[in-house]
């Protein structure tokens, strides 16, 4: 099974590219259209896709991604359960700083709860960050692109301290405290 | 102007908003340029229906008249009331060549023979469309002017549209219009919009000729920044290309039901009770939308239903029809009947 491992490509000059994953692709075209606008220092790529694996079509024109993020919609079980299947298609090196969990819908009714909850717990388990964000307004929009931009930064190796990905994700990783694992 | 003539006349008026009537009268030309003039729209409508009531008294219009208004503002807006589809079938040699005047000949002449006391108008609209206004009364009485029928035809397709007919009267209808056809049949197609039953049946709307076709449109219209890349884009247009091939490119049709009725055995594995038993389970599926076939095409081409298309579906607009019946004929039935959860 070919797994998308991160470091099997030379990068490119003053370019980052951030693969963005949701089932429903909504969300992922108007963050890409925010992440592209929004940042002026670098060159940002955006891939689009559904779930993983990959069409092994696009394995050679596709660039190094530095940083995978996972949309989740917790108003639908369907999204997150495709997330759990895609995350059998990494390579384990990629929990090393390069994937972020970004839930939409989280203050939106009493099954959502729980799925936030599910979504930090998996998180947790590979070590990664959940983000929250706002996606029905412009300004929900742009300040999760600014944000991901941020991580994006530290992954792609664009950041002016010697931050690595790795530093980054043991300080922003999710943590699942006592009273949610009662749950 | 009798009492019937004047409860007509109110009635029609009462149904317009208040900004069209202005130019139904214009194009009916029974009323004189001064009394249009005199007619204050912003006035209420009872005060309205008053005015053009004695200004109808004042010109000596009949019935006539008057229901020759009520067809224009039927013939304006076409969407209004629920439509029936019935198609002509066994065309017989000569019926190609029925032209307009042989047509209504036969019309009138049949239901004159076959019902006593009816009133019938028949006109012809420019696109080749014949509209005919049925008031039906019976042996004792006469017509009732206030539930007319409807009867669109076009002349040349074997397609007839339609409204307000009640059951009883269904008879002489159908014998009457299939002049030159050996049978009528229901269409199985009913909608509140006879501009899209004309263009579902007709075939008005943009179909999808030759497959492959549509390649490259989808990307033309999404691609805003060339650095945005998207994995699956093949998969995306092949989808594309499969809901464009079942339900048309553009604007579609704008149907608001499609209606399934089950009645085959239950196959599911779950419930032993429901499927163990001999007699059918019967069911109706219902889909309903402000427009149904924009729905469907957005559901195959979000992926959200999965392709390729079932017949169930594609059925709606190849056999031009929104009401089926399913029964339990083979074994692909059952897998079909469970892929209506979208």
């Amino acid at each position: 099974m070919a797994l998308l491992t991160p470091y099997s490509k030379v990068p490119e000059l003053n370019t980052a590219t951030v693969l963005l994953v949701e089932n429903e692709e909504e969300l992922q075209s108007k963050l890409a259209n925010a992440l592209v606008q929004y940042e002026k220092d670098f060159n940002v790529n955006v891939r689009l896709a559904r779930k993983l694996p990959l069409p092994v079509e696009n394995k050679e024109t596709r660039p190094r991604i530095d940083l995978i993020v996972f949309l989740v919609n917790l108003l639908s079980e369907r999204s997150l359960q495709s997330v759990e299947s895609s995350l059998a298609h990494l390579h384990s090196d990629c929990f090393l700083g390069k994937v972020c969990f970004l839930v939409t819908d989280a203050r939106c009714g009493s099954h959502t709860q729980e799925r936030l909850v599910s979504v930090r717990k998996l998180a947790a388990a590979h070590q990664c960050p959940v983000l929250c964000a706002e996606h029905r307004t412009v300004d929900g929009v742009n300040a999760a692109a600014v944000r991901l931009l941020n991580i994006l930064k530290v992954s792609a190796g664009m950041s002016p301290i010697a931050t690595t990905a790795l530093y980054l994700s043991s300080l922003t990783r999710c943590s699942v405290t006592s009273d949610l694992e009662e749950d | 102007m009798d009492a019937q003539v004047r409860s007509v006349l109110r009635r029609v008026i009462q149904r317009i908003p208040n900004k069209n009537i202005e130019n139904l009268l214009k194009k009916w030309n029974c009323l004189s340029a001064d009394q249009l003039c005199a007619l204050d729209y912003t006035r209420p409508k009872w005060m309205i229906v008053e005015q053009v009531t004695s200004f109808c008294e004042e010109n000596r219009l009949n019935l006539k008249h008057i229901t020759n208004l009520e067809m224009i503002y039927h013939i304006e807006n076409p969407d209004k009331g629920v439509w029936h589809a019935c198609q002509l079938t066994e065309a017989q040699d000569d019926a190609v060549g029925v032209d307009l005047t042989q047509f209504k000949e036969q019309f009138k002449a049949h239901l004159h023979g076959v019902v006593r006391h009816i009133s019938i108008k028949i006109k012809k609209h420019e696109d080749e469309a014949i509209w005919i206004r049925i008031a039906w009364g019976d042996n004792f009485s006469k017509p009732n002017h206030l539930k007319p029928t409807y009867v669109v035809h076009h002349l040349h397709t074997s397609y007839v549209f339609i409204s307000n007919l009640m059951a009883k009267h269904k008879i002489f209808l159908s014998i009457s219009v299939a002049t030159k056809h050996g049978s009528i049949k229901d269409g199985h197609l009913s909608t509140r919009s006879l501009t899209a039953m004309r263009e579902l049946l007709l075939r008005r709307y943009q179909q999808v000729t030759y497959p492959g076709s549509l390649s490259g449109s989808l990307q033309a219209k999404s691609n805003v920044y060339p650095c945005i890349g998207k994995e699956h884009s093949e998969h995306e247009e092949m989808r594309y290309q499969m809901s464009c091939e079942a339900f048309g490119h553009g604007p579609t049709p704008k149907l608001e039901t499609a209606v399934y009725r089950l009645e085959t055995r239950y196959r599911g594995n779950g419930n032993h009770t429901l499927s163990d038993r001999e007699e059918f389970f019967r069911g109706v599926v219902r889909f309903s939308s402000s427009s149904l076939l924009d729905s469907l095409r957005h559901c195959v081409a979000s992926g959200m239903a999965e392709g390729p298309v079932t017949p169930l579906l594609s059925a709606i607009t190849q056999r031009g029809r929104n009401y089926f019946v399913i029964t339990d004929k083979g074994p692909g039935v059952s897998s079909q009947a469970s892929a209506q959860r979208a």
